[in-house]
């Protein structure tokens, strides 16, 4: 029984393109089996060097979950680029639609298509760039990587645009559908890199991949290698039919770019021809990548230059933008933004869907950062969940416990993590601004005790000054005429003119109305003029006790821009974005 | 023959590869253990990065820890003032290297008295020479733009002419620091670089009337070392001040009552907010220099709690009386 | 596809197969390890019996004082024993829940045998209750009726019965169970718990305050109670100290509680006095002046009076009282008694 190699290749991609769709799909807080359980969703970021490599440059440590890459490392050094040929799922994609697209074509055009150019080479100038943005951490360092790195690019957007999208009609994932604001660009540049394989297949894989690259250079010394092992070969290119790399195997194989797909070596007519060995191919072998040293200084600069360049609007000082709130457990900003590669994973697993891709107001780095946006979802972020945290690849967000973020037990003296405070916009606010009694802010606030106290007040409704005509029993009829039932809601009170207050329970067209109980005076004469006061509970926010979470700003009625809103002053993990002296 | 050739070839090619390979994983795996973290990063700054400001006091002397001079004229007096602690070899030695911290805090004018005098310390800076220092930084972290300040205030060109060094502050020159006992300085960035090679301390400030603190002399004069967003700390102001003199230890302050704002402080504005007293006051103790100091502004110990504050800590007296301060008069 | 003869197929084969085994062992791998649940790092699971003592509680390292007690003519009898919530059942069955509810920690037991007499034993029950008021709470609601107050003993609150003895010290709830209702049996018991006593690692014994809010006038000698969670049937009571008063011929029972703040107090009051308008009581007015001034309601229960007033931080009142008026005598003194108490808190 034979077992080709492409076959095992072919299943390989498979197996691992579904075992990454079935991480996307799990990814939900529960314990179901298709819920997150134990699944190690985040093993493909974990495995992915680039992702290591990158956050060892910009913070001197390899965070431990990351030790996985090493083993990539390891075996790409000794192997090659065996992860794009057999494991990465984005590879496979591009392999899966380039295929689809050119296979009724001739084989010449086939040949063609495969063959190696010069633009191959921006994709180590990505590398290059990206890895010298984040090379110098006690200067300026920015973790950029994740923009264009397939892994948390494909998991981006499955998770953040396909998913929704499909489960919008099935709900197996979520019983409420998800959004994700922004998404647009995520399926836009998805698209884009998808369809290009059309035009050339495994267009990202070639010209853009910065992960491509890496192994490019890492594979460098590769111990066995696709090459010729004899003199045999008769220029047919047929071996170039379905080369996935671009490497050119008919002539000078650039084993940079060679992904082991091994379509080579079965296309191939001759026998042992075209063979994977420890010994450089006959033919002639190219080890280093394309990449010209003026290109390599230029990448090298801009990478340097760019971090300060962009942060030239001191959104990481003074100008920061106070509408980025970070996840609970976030390191202080410049922190942050040296281990998020944009991943979504937080935006995925958050139950209230409030994490949501960040924009680039506020600094080109904050693109698919995480921020939270209280009015999105279903609630604002839930006191009793740590969720974020528990899937972040890198730490950007710290796992941590909920003793930690509630200030609890060993976290008592720390207190609580804020990650923001909430302001009343007294304008839009209806007990402020429109005389109309609501405290849905406070009823929802969810520590305790409440971050939202209110104040009692009365105030005279608008054409509330009546003339009283008659009193009966307990009732007063006025010689105005009133909307039926208006002030039947048990928050409005009749001023009386001895300067008491009546609890007024209902009334007609013409007449106010009371319980039974109460006593109106006796001596209440027709001419008399009586007040109809509104009771308002004024709300005000504690900045001591409030946290930021944002149930408020979800739940306040005053839909569009809320009554009450959450601004990232007063977090907690930036020391100099404190609101209060701290107090001992 | 040459089969052999090629074969001896391959191997060594292949042994070649295969230790190159080798030193490469050998290579990844030590990087990933020495950076190796399996815990996480933690919020803040580390505990290794917090520096302390050095302690530049010298060892008392008593019935030479504090000068009052009156005179009109600042050269003389500060000459006269510092000649009665002992001379200026008492404080500066030769080869050291000397800080002198002035009040540089507004881009203001040098006779509006809201920034130390620059004649004055110009004068100090030569005093420091004369005893042969290496070198003298005069330094500030100013409330306005730094270069402004420097220039307009006169101190800049000043202090150059004098032959001192003048730092303008910048991020790498701010360090984090946590006062021990302190409540509101912790984790906060202060001014550190002029005065972590420095071996002595000098303050210079002028009296003057502050809207929020009651006073700013001697003690305030410090708030220019905190960095970042220092204005949070006016919400508690006498615990700040009271922390301030717990951080700073100088050698010397010179508090300029020369010229003394007595209204609209501390930026004034108008030379009919200062009133002449004609007093300088040199003092190794700075409690008792504000303590001393602030009967030119019709205030008492009392009226400024900061005083007290600091006293019981143990930063120093305000029994200004009980250091037997040297009166003099000097032209 | 046709057979090339020639190439290596065989290797290749096997290399293939190789590999395909890596894949299933790595889906295997990952399929065991989706069982690895954790879901409390997800903060999902957070037990929480609304007792805020219990939340998140340090791990007490003491050693069990029974593992170094040895009492003068006794010698062990087994071995000590602890127990925490999840095997508390296997040694007290059914009571378990009393304990659970209160914010139990730790039960360490031990036997003592006497050396002279072995009809005479003891089983001596320490139960770490995690604070003061909860320990309270389970010896108050098990005070047998048969109660002897222990003034001899100088522990916070104790009594005994003919062979048992029970006694709190801080968040500590100790039986001393013996054999026999013997008196040799018992004052040995007694000198034990006075050792204990000191043994028990306890940083500074806590006094319950609410009990000296109580009028000391007609009070029943250690009827005071503690429930910790839905007095008097009521969700919203928690932490509601009792206490008995005898005035006419019917005992009359006081309760009290202390909130966060008379806010809180206040609209603990409306709510219990809700649920019992809800539950067919009739609203009544009295006559009393004290009690009209703080607004204090008056109702009648199926024949019974109840009484619920708030002082400042406290709500309080009479429950199930069979004479109206005495009722009503007892809530105004004991609302003149709480504003004295305020006073002297605020001084």
């Amino acid at each position: 029984m034979i077992m080709k190699i492409v076959t095992v290749r072919r299943i390989s991609q498979f197996f691992f393109f579904l075992l990454f769709a079935w991480f996307c799909i799990v990814s939900t807080v529960g314990e179901e089996f298709r819920q997150i359980r134990g699944w190690p969703v985040n093993w493909f970021l974990q495995l992915d060097p680039l992702v290591a490599i990158a956050t060892a440059l910009t913070t001197h440590t390899l965070y431990w979950p990351l030790l996985w890459a090493l083993a990539v490392v390891v075996l790409t050094i000794i192997f090659g680029r065996f992860f794009c040929g057999w494991m990465c799922p984005f590879g496979t994609l591009h392999q899966f639609v380039g295929y689809l697209g050119n296979r009724k074509k001739k084989t010449a055009q086939k040949i063609k298509l495969n063959k190696y150019r010069k633009a191959q080479c921006i994709k180590y100038f990505i590398l290059i760039f990206f890895l010298f943005m984040a090379a110098f951490p006690s200067l300026a360092a920015t973790l950029q990587t994740g923009l264009l790195d397939p892994i948390p690019l494909v998991t981006r957007s499955f998770n953040l645009m396909l998913l929704p999208v499909i489960d919008r009609g099935v709900s197996l994932v979520s019983v409420t559908a998800r959004f994700y604001e922004g998404a647009w660009l995520i399926f836009a540049i998805f698209l884009t890199a998808v369809l290009l394989n059309l035009v050339i297949p495994r267009f990202y894989c070639r010209f853009i991949c910065p992960l491509g690259a890496l192994f490019g250079i890492l594979g460098r010394f590769a111990v066995w290698r696709i090459g010729k092992k004899q003199n045999k070969c008769v220029d047919c290119k047929l071996c170039e039919k379905s080369c996935e790399g671009g490497c050119e195997p008919s002539g000078n194989i650039r084993i940079s770019e060679c992904v082991l797909c091994f379509n080579c070596r079965e296309d191939c007519k001759k026998d042992e021809l075209i063979a994977y060995q420890p010994v450089p191919s006959l033919a002639g072998e190219i080890t280093n990548p394309d990449v010209s040293r003026r290109g390599f200084v230029l990448s090298l600069a801009g990478g340097i230059f760019a971090v300060p360049a962009v942060r030239l609007g001191n959104e990481l000082g003074s100008n920061w933008y106070h509408i980025i709130i970070r996840p609970p457990g976030a390191l202080p900003e410049e922190e942050f933004l040296k281990r998020c590669i944009k991943c979504g994973q937080c935006m995925r697993v958050c139950p209230t869907n409030i994490i949501q891709p960040g924009g680039i107001a506020g600094g080109l780095e904050n693109l698919w950062t995480p921020v939270l946006n209280y009015r999105i979802g279903t609630s604002g972020c839930q006191l009793n969940c740590v969720a974020c945290g528990q899937l972040c690849p890198t730490s950007a967000i710290r796992s941590i416990t909920l003793a930690e973020k509630l200030g609890e037990g060993d976290f008592a003296d720390a207190g609580p993590i804020k990650m923001g405070t909430a302001f009343f916009d007294r304008n839009r606010c209806l007990p402020w601004a429109m005389d109309k009694p609501c405290i849905v802010c406070e009823e929802n606030c969810p520590v305790s005790p409440k971050a939202i106290y209110t104040q009692e007040c009365l105030n005279t409704v608008r054409d509330g000054i009546l003339t009283v005509k008659q009193v009966t029993d307990n009732m007063i009829e006025v010689e105005q005429v009133l909307v039926p039932g208006k002030f039947a809601g048990g928050d409005y009170y009749c001023l009386l003119p001895g300067g008491d207050l009546r609890k007024i329970a209902a009334n007609t067209e013409n007449s106010l109305e009371f319980s039974p109980n109460e006593r109106l005076e006796e001596n209440l004469a027709a001419g008399n003029k009586i007040e109809v006061q509104v009771r308002l509970q004024r709300p005000f926010v504690d900045i001591e006790k409030c946290i930021g979470c944002g149930v408020c700003e979800h739940e306040c009625p005053v839909s569009g821009k809320k009554a009450i809103r959450i601004s990232a002053v007063g977090e907690t993990r930036s020391a100099d974005r404190r609101l209060l002296l701290k107090s001992g | 023959m040459t089969g052999q050739n090629d074969k001896k070839y391959e191997r060594r090619q292949f042994l070649g590869r295969v230790g190159k390979a080798g030193i490469s994983i050998a290579a990844a795996g030590l990087i990933s253990y020495k950076l190796y973290d399996r815990q996480g990063p933690n919020t803040g700054a580390d505990a290794e990065s917090l520096v302390t400001l050095p302690d530049f006091s010298i060892p008392e002397k008593p019935g030479q820890a504090m000068s009052i001079v009156k005179g009109a004229e600042r050269k003389t007096t500060v000459n006269k003032a510092i000649e009665l602690l002992g001379g200026i070899e008492r404080f500066v030695k030769p080869g050291e290297t000397v800080a002198i911290k002035p009040n540089v805090a507004f881009a203001s004018s040098p006779m509006l008295g809201a920034t130390a005098n620059p004649e004055l310390v110009a004068e100090v800076v030569r005093l420091c020479y004369k005893a042969g220092a290496r070198q003298v930084i005069v330094t500030d972290n100013p409330i306005n733009d730094p270069a402004s300040c420097f220039t307009l205030s006169g101190i800049g060109r000043a202090a150059g002419q004098a032959g001192a060094k003048v730092i303008l502050p910048k991020d790498s020159l701010f360090r984090y620091t946590t006062l021990e006992g302190g409540m509101l300085i912790r984790n906060w960035p202060v001014f550190f670089g002029p005065f972590e090679k420095a071996d002595k301390l000098i303050g210079i400030s002028p009296i003057k009337d502050h809207a929020r603190a009651g006073a700013s002399m001697s003690i305030k004069n410090w708030y220019g070392l905190l960095g970042g967003r220092r204005n949070v700390f006016h919400q508690d102001i006498n615990t700040i001040i009271a922390e301030l003199s717990m951080m700073v230890r100088p050698t010397l302050v010179i508090l300029d009552g020369t010229e003394v704002m007595v209204t609209n402080g501390p930026t004034g504005g108008s030379v009919s907010d200062l009133r002449r007293a004609n007093t300088l006051i040199a003092s190794c103790d700075m409690i008792a220099a504000d303590a001393c100091g602030c009967g030119l502004l019709d205030l008492k110990v009392s009226d400024l709690p900061y005083l007290s504050i600091a006293e019981k800590a143990g930063a120093g007296t305000t029994d200004y009386e009980s250091l037997k301060p040297i009166l003099a008069t000097a032209g | 596809m046709r057979e090339v003869p020639g190439r290596n197929r065989r290797l290749e084969s096997a290399i293939s197969i190789l590999l395909l085994l890596v894949l299933v062992i790595i889906g295997l791998g990952v399929f065991a390890k989706q069982f690895d649940v954790d879901m409390g790092r997800f903060g999902i699971n957070a037990t929480d019996t609304g007792l805020p003592s219990q939340q998140i509680q340090p791990e007490r390292q003491d050693q069990s004082v029974l593992e170094t007690l040895m009492p003068e003519g006794f010698k062990t009898l087994s071995e000590a024993e602890s127990y925490n919530s999840d095997n508390l059942y296997e040694k007290i069955n059914g009571k378990a829940p009393l304990y659970i509810d209160s914010g139990f920690v730790k039960l360490f037991t031990r036997r003592f045998i006497s050396t002279e007499d072995e009809s005479l034993w003891m089983e001596i029950f320490v139960y770490d209750m995690a604070a003061v008021r909860n320990a309270f709470a389970v010896y108050s609601q098990q005070k047998r009726a048969d109660v002897v107050m222990c003034g001899i003993l100088d522990p916070q609150y104790a009594y005994k019965t003919g062979n048992a003895l029970y006694f709190i010290r801080d968040q500590y709830y100790i039986e001393l169970i013996g054999s026999a209702e013997t008196e040799k049996l018992f004052n040995s018991m007694l000198e034990i718990a006075k050792d204990m006593k000191g043994r028990l690692a306890v940083d500074k014994v806590t006094e319950i305050s609410e009990l000296s809010l109580f009028p000391p006038d007609n009070i029943v000698a250690g009827s005071s109670k503690l429930y910790l969670k839905n007095a008097f049937g009521f969700e919203g009571f928690t932490e509601i100290f009792t206490c008995r008063f005898k005035i006419s011929d019917e005992p009359i029972t006081a309760f009290l509680s202390e909130c966060s703040d008379p806010r809180d107090a206040q609209t603990t009051a409306e709510s219990y006095y809700n649920f019992l308008i809800d539950n067919d009581a009739q609203a009544k007015t009295t006559a009393n002046q004290i009690l009209k001034e703080v607004g204090a309601k008056v109702l009648d229960f199926y024949g019974t009076t109840e009484i619920i007033f708030s002082a400042g931080k406290y709500v309080g009142g009479i429950h199930e009282a069979e004479d109206r008026k005495a009722a009503e005598d007892l809530a105004a003194r004991f609302l003149e008694r709480l504003s004295e108490g305020a006073k002297a808190i605020e001084q």
